[in-house]
């Protein structure tokens, strides 16, 4: 009950309020949101690794148990492999967030491509059900994957906007002050020394109770709500363009995880199982996800 | 309420079917599914006049609607979330559900349509191609439903414009697949009465993408 209001919580946008985010807070541990990556990416898994089942050659359950696995964790050693680099941008940026914070939003993108993920999995369990075409799975899969991805990559850039953005008082046309915005980024003075940022003194232990929920008619829009609100500040103050930090970081984050994680699925593979071969937890390293990609599309219509 | 006059308050949305946020009428909405689903699908199962064929086709419109919707509704309830359209949920979903119970409602008024054209003439192609017709005036019907409902909601929100257009194209993907296994519903008159075909467990996208393929290819 509590890993769904945890879910809830995450999809509402309860943990990427913008106004916490500009304070660079993020009020969910990083603990909870890696369980629900895990049940959700499981729940996913256990869909896809259907497939592995009921193919007409080489039935196997034990493919179901593997992308069971497989599918949270591809997720999960991704961002473990990315994460360093990618704080690394995030701090060059000088982002609000600490590097706990910074792993928690990317946890929270991850847990929302994985909703989305095993939102869909009941689609991919009809079609497993009506069709033998290995082909056809493959390709369904890896554009559930490209859907869930571009929307946790939609949301993660909504969120980093918000961190990035001035704040309020620039979005209604006031000037902005450019020392407070460094201090409060926790980055160098002119001098040299090192302020802590103020919020981040204040900011609560993560809590592992999700938050309540907002009452209907309340100011929350959700997640997206974060997108929009930059939108507002550019055109109020399109010469600042204070999110130019954020595109940057979200241009190269973008990159690194997408690299990362496509060739950490190609490591991690069979996820399916192809019905010619008998079932085995990794492949032999050959190739790259790319090819294979293009040979599956072509195999598709041989 | 009649059952006429329950499907009349559906079409005119009116009463419990009204637009906006109130209890979902399910079991209206059910009923309306299960018997204009079935009354089409006996009518549409009914060339070659075979009673089975129409009692497997009456069985199997109602399942192809209500299963499609089950399958894309955990997509639908996310996308909304994400969205953070959550607040709107339950008259997203009115409007959903009573598109679809509408889509039902049109079928079996279009019943009669099809059974004229049954009598009239013995060609199986334009048997499909009726029903094909038929099944895109009745699911004219359900989006004009769906728009009545999702009106107020994208005036309030543009972003509800999404929450529709991710349900209807994952709809329509799944509704098509789902056409295709649970073939026949017309029921060729050299093939034997079934409720699946044999070869059922395919899929239609490859199918068509192999026919363009050979097509395209000479």
């Amino acid at each position: 009950m509590k890993l769904f209001q945890h879910v809830d919580a995450l999809l509402r946008g309860s943990y990427t309020d913008p106004e916490d985010l500009r304070a660079g807070r993020i009020p969910v541990s990083a603990r909870a949101l890696g369980r629900v990556a895990l049940v959700l990416g499981v729940v996913y898994g256990a869909f896809m690794g259907l497939y592995g089942v009921l193919r007409p050659e080489n039935a196997s359950v034990s493919q179901l148990v593997a992308t069971s696995v497989k599918v949270p964790l591809l997720f999960l050693l991704t961002l473990a492999v990315t994460y360093p680099s990618l704080y690394v941008f995030s701090a060059l940026a000088r982002s609000r967030l600490r590097a706990h914070d910074t792993l928690r939003m990317l946890l929270v993108a991850v847990s929302v491509n994985l909703a989305l993920l095993a939102s869909l999995g009941p689609v991919t369990g009809f079609f497993t059900l009506s069709t033998e075409s290995y082909p056809f799975m493959v390709l369904l899969n890896v554009v559930f994957f490209g859907v869930a991805g571009f929307v946790g990559l939609r949301f993660l850039g909504g969120a980093l906007d918000s961190v990035f953005s001035v704040g309020p008082a620039t979005a209604e046309g006031e000037t902005s002050d450019a020392a407070d915005t460094v201090a409060a980024t926790g980055a160098e003075d002119a001098d040299g020394t090192k302020d802590e940022p103020a919020a981040d003194a204040a900011s609560p232990a993560p809590d592992e109770t999700p938050p309540p929920a907002p009452a209907y008619g309340g100011t929350w829009r959700g997640p997206r709500a974060a997108p929009l609100v930059t939108a507002q500040t550019r055109r109020d103050d399109p010469a600042g363009d204070a999110s130019a930090p954020a595109r940057r970081v979200f241009v190269i984050w973008t990159f690194i995880y997408a690299v990362v994680g496509a060739q950490m699925g190609w490591i991690l593979r069979p996820f399916i199982g192809s019905p010619g071969r008998a079932f085995e937890w990794f492949r032999e390293r050959d190739s790259h996800f790319f090819e294979a990609l293009v040979d599956t599309i072509a195999r598709l219509f041989s | 309420m009649s059952l006429a006059g329950t499907a009349d308050a559906l079409l005119r949305a009116e009463g419990r079917f009204s637009v906006g946020r109130g209890r979902l009428p399910w079991r209206g909405l059910a009923t309306l599914l299960v018997l204009g689903g079935f009354g089409y699908g006996a009518a549409m199962g009914s060339w070659g006049t075979r009673p089975l064929q129409s009692l497997y086709s009456g069985v199997k419109v109602p399942l192809l609607l209500a299963i499609s919707s089950a399958v894309c509704l955990p997509n639908f309830f996310v996308v909304n979330s994400i969205l953070g359209l959550r607040d709107d949920f339950s008259a997203a979903c009115r409007g959903v559900f009573a598109a679809q119970a509408t889509v039902a409602v049109a079928l079996v008024a279009l019943a009669p349509v099809t059974a004229t054209l049954y009598a009239s003439s013995g060609d199986y192609d334009l048997a499909i191609v009726g029903n094909g017709a038929m099944f895109l005036i009745g699911t004219i019907a359900g989006q004009w439903t769906l728009q009545r409902h999702y009106r107020p909601l994208v005036a309030r929100d543009p972003r509800h414009r999404i929450g529709r257009n991710v349900w209807l194209t994952l709809y329509v993907f799944v509704a098509i697949q789902l056409a295709w296994v649970l073939r026949p519903f017309i029921g060729a008159s050299n093939q034997p009465t079934q409720f699946f075909r044999d070869e059922a467990w395919s899929n239609a996208y490859v199918v068509v993408s192999k026919l363009i393929w050979s097509l395209l290819a000479g």
